[in-house]
């Protein structure tokens, strides 16, 4: 017993370097760092180690605690996916006029940003019903009080109440999923309900009861319509860093618990006749047709009420609950190609979203707005910046040379392969509509004249380094991309699963 | 025979027939003789002052979540004394880790000042992003607590 959790605690390091930093920001805050900047660098040391012990962890293949987490290639891809979010987001938060402006409360946002860290970690590798309430929860209960961070504003404390209430409901939603999950097949973790709906056909109304309530819980933590009110005046009124991290960090955790749970609990292990990589469902239970339908309202819905914002962090995010909807396409197709391909899109959506949203921080801290019409003239005033912008929206929009484009043509071959040629045109034509708000912004920026203030914009050094670290990338995976794609291949591998 | 559900609904079945059994029987065994004193509230002996229905201040809250954790931790330590002997060491370094956490947590509410009662008059936001005229909330007088 003793020497089984030891074993297990030697698997489990990042999560406990992620805690040790946790305990060691709130210890630093009270005792050293009144108005300075030490807890971001002690958080930002606790991630680098974390994110390399997970690197560490690559090619293990076990489940740990009995069987309440998986360490495998899938969960530490999406580990080591969290962890570099997160440590741009610190990187971000040393030029974020938000945090800098309340700098005697930069213990807490520390903190709170390791410990959505740490729920991430633990989504990503889940594989029991209750650790995946309970890493949810670790998640979501500190992504409330981060997106209420600037309490001087009341629309941070708005978006703070609302991303509350719709967490409550639709969490309770899912439990009340899992509970009749639970009655029909006995077990909580995701291999023992695989092992009872192969033994035994139960009742498929009450499955998909379940299973649709189940995917409320998902829906709302990856933003999928119509799970996705809380997004707009979240994404809105929270920081612009933490905005930025929900965009990203927290729908790849959603988007990781979500394939591990459908891949692992509903894969027919006997199914015979299939080509390698793709799989069946169990007792012929067509679950991906449900996540179809959310797929195509996700995409159509984000890009159409797009297409009418005049705040850019609103833009972004109906733009991010329209990628969620792209990402969900990969979801569908029950084959470990498609997998590959939400991975894929992934590594290049954590580049180009994060740049999008970096620069907007940038101009938002020196004109003091997120207004598209702020943009105006911008391309004049601040050239590099500008054109970083155009690049993280190209690649946004999903055309070559950048590396958005390899992350959509990944996914509509996975369709394509398994025939799905509807859903891969309806991608395709809500991509077309993602161009005109995209550059609409672009437009702005450089064939308008600047209103007012027509002043050159001047960044440091580091702030237009981290642009170069998030621009370089967006663009070299668009050229070399076999890298990442070797790397997605490689991560589908689950625990227990062929 | 009974399914393991079963046995949950027949649990439930019984504790309610064993509550309402004890009431019941009490009330028609007790004799009647109700006075004042005895209608009033019971707040641990002493007279009650006022009404129960008062709003409470919200500083109770924060104390109960700092109770809430201590009662837990509490919880956990029965379990672990009573394995103590067996696990020896290693249950001994958990709970120290354990405790240690809970501990950090305490300086935390102490050092931020949430254990004194006399607290500063809360700051009223002052800072307003630009958003509609309609949405903007005039600042609430601050209330004496």
């Amino acid at each position: 017993m003793v020497e089984q959790l030891l074993q297990s605690l030697s698997r489990f390091l990042p999560e406990t370097t992620l805690t040790v930093a946790l305990c060691s920001t709130v210890v630093v805050s009270l005792f050293l760092g009144r108005k300075s900047q030490a807890t971001l660098f002690v958080a930002l040391a606790g991630l680098v180690l974390a994110t390399w012990f997970s690197f560490d962890q690559m090619g293990v293949s076990e489940t740990i605690f009995s069987g309440m987490v998986a360490v495998d290639p899938f969960s530490v891809f999406f580990k080591l996916l969290v962890g570099l979010s997160a440590i741009l987001i610190l990187l971000f938060s040393l030029y974020s006029s938000e945090v800098q402006s309340t700098l005697h409360r930069a213990g807490e946002y520390s903190a709170l940003i390791l410990a959505m860290a740490l729920g991430m970690f633990l989504m990503a590798g889940a594989s029991n019903l209750l650790m995946m309430v309970l890493a949810i929860e670790l998640t979501s209960l500190s992504s409330y009080i981060l997106a209420g961070y600037t309490r001087e504003a009341s629309d941070s404390s708005e978006a703070s109440l609302k991303y509350i209430i719709y967490g409550a409901v639709s969490t309770g939603v899912m439990l009340y999923g899992i509970s009749i999950l639970y009655g029909l097949t006995g077990a909580t973790d995701f291999y023992g309900i695989n092992r009872a709906l192969t033994e035994e056909s139960v009742n498929s109304v009450a499955l998909l009861v379940s299973i649709i309530m189940i995917l409320v819980g998902f829906g709302y933590k990856i933003s999928a319509v119509p799970f996705h009110f809380w997004t707009p005046d979240v994404y809105e009124g929270a920081p612009i860093t933490i905005t930025a991290f929900l965009s990203v960090a927290s729908k790849a955790a959603g988007f990781a618990l979500m394939m591990r749970f459908f891949k692992v609990s509903f894969i027919d292990a006997n199914a015979v006749g299939l080509p390698t990589g793709v799989w069946t469902s169990l007792q012929g239970f067509e679950w991906n047709k449900i996540v179809a339908i959310l797929s195509v309202l996700t995409m159509t819905l984000g890009n159409l009420v797009a297409v009418w914002q005049n705040n850019l962090k609103r833009l972004l995010a109906y733009s991010s609950i329209a990628h969620a909807g792209y990402m969900l396409m990969g979801v569908v197709v029950l084959s470990d190609k498609g997998l590959a391909a939400v991975l894929i899109y992934f590594m290049v959506y954590l580049f180009m979203n994060l740049g999008a949203f970096y620069v907007v921080m940038l101009v938002a801290n020196k004109t003091g707005s997120e207004d598209i019409d702020s943009y105006k003239g911008l391309g004049h005033r601040s050239p590099l910046v500008s054109v970083a912008m155009v690049i993280f929206f190209i690649s946004l929009a999903g055309l070559p040379p950048t590396a958005g484009f390899i992350g959509k043509l990944f996914l509509f071959a996975a369709l394509l392969d398994a025939t799905w040629i509807w859903l891969a045109v309806v991608g395709a034509l809500n991509s077309v509509v993602s161009l005109y708000y995209y550059v609409r912004v672009v437009r702005n920026m450089f064939l308008r004249d600047p209103e007012g203030n027509a002043e050159p914009i001047l960044f440091s050094t580091p702030q237009l380094a981290i642009v170069m670290l998030l621009l370089l990338p967006t663009l070299f995976f668009g050229l070399f991309y076999s890298p990442m794609v070797e790397l997605a291949n490689a991560s589908v591998m689950m625990f227990g699963i062929r | 025979m009974l399914t393991e559900f079963g046995k949950v609904l027949l649990f439930l079945i019984v504790g309610a027939m064993f509550v309402a059994g004890g009431l019941i029987a009490s009330w028609i065994l007790r004799p009647n003789r109700p006075y004042p004193a005895k209608l009033s509230s019971y707040e641990c002996g002493e007279e009650p002052v006022g009404n129960a229905w008062v709003r409470f201040n919200v500083r109770f809250y924060v104390i109960a979540l700092i109770f809430l954790i201590f009662d837990v931790e509490v919880v956990f330590l029965f379990p672990w004394a009573l394995v103590y002997r067996e696990l020896g060491l290693f249950a001994f370094l958990e709970m120290a880790v354990f405790l240690a956490i809970l501990l950090v947590g305490l300086a935390y509410v102490w050092v931020k000042g949430d254990l004194d009662w006399d607290k500063p008059v809360p700051q009223i936001p002052k800072i307003e992003r630009d958003r509609p005229a309609y949405k903007q909330q005039t600042p609430a007088e601050p209330v004496a607590v």
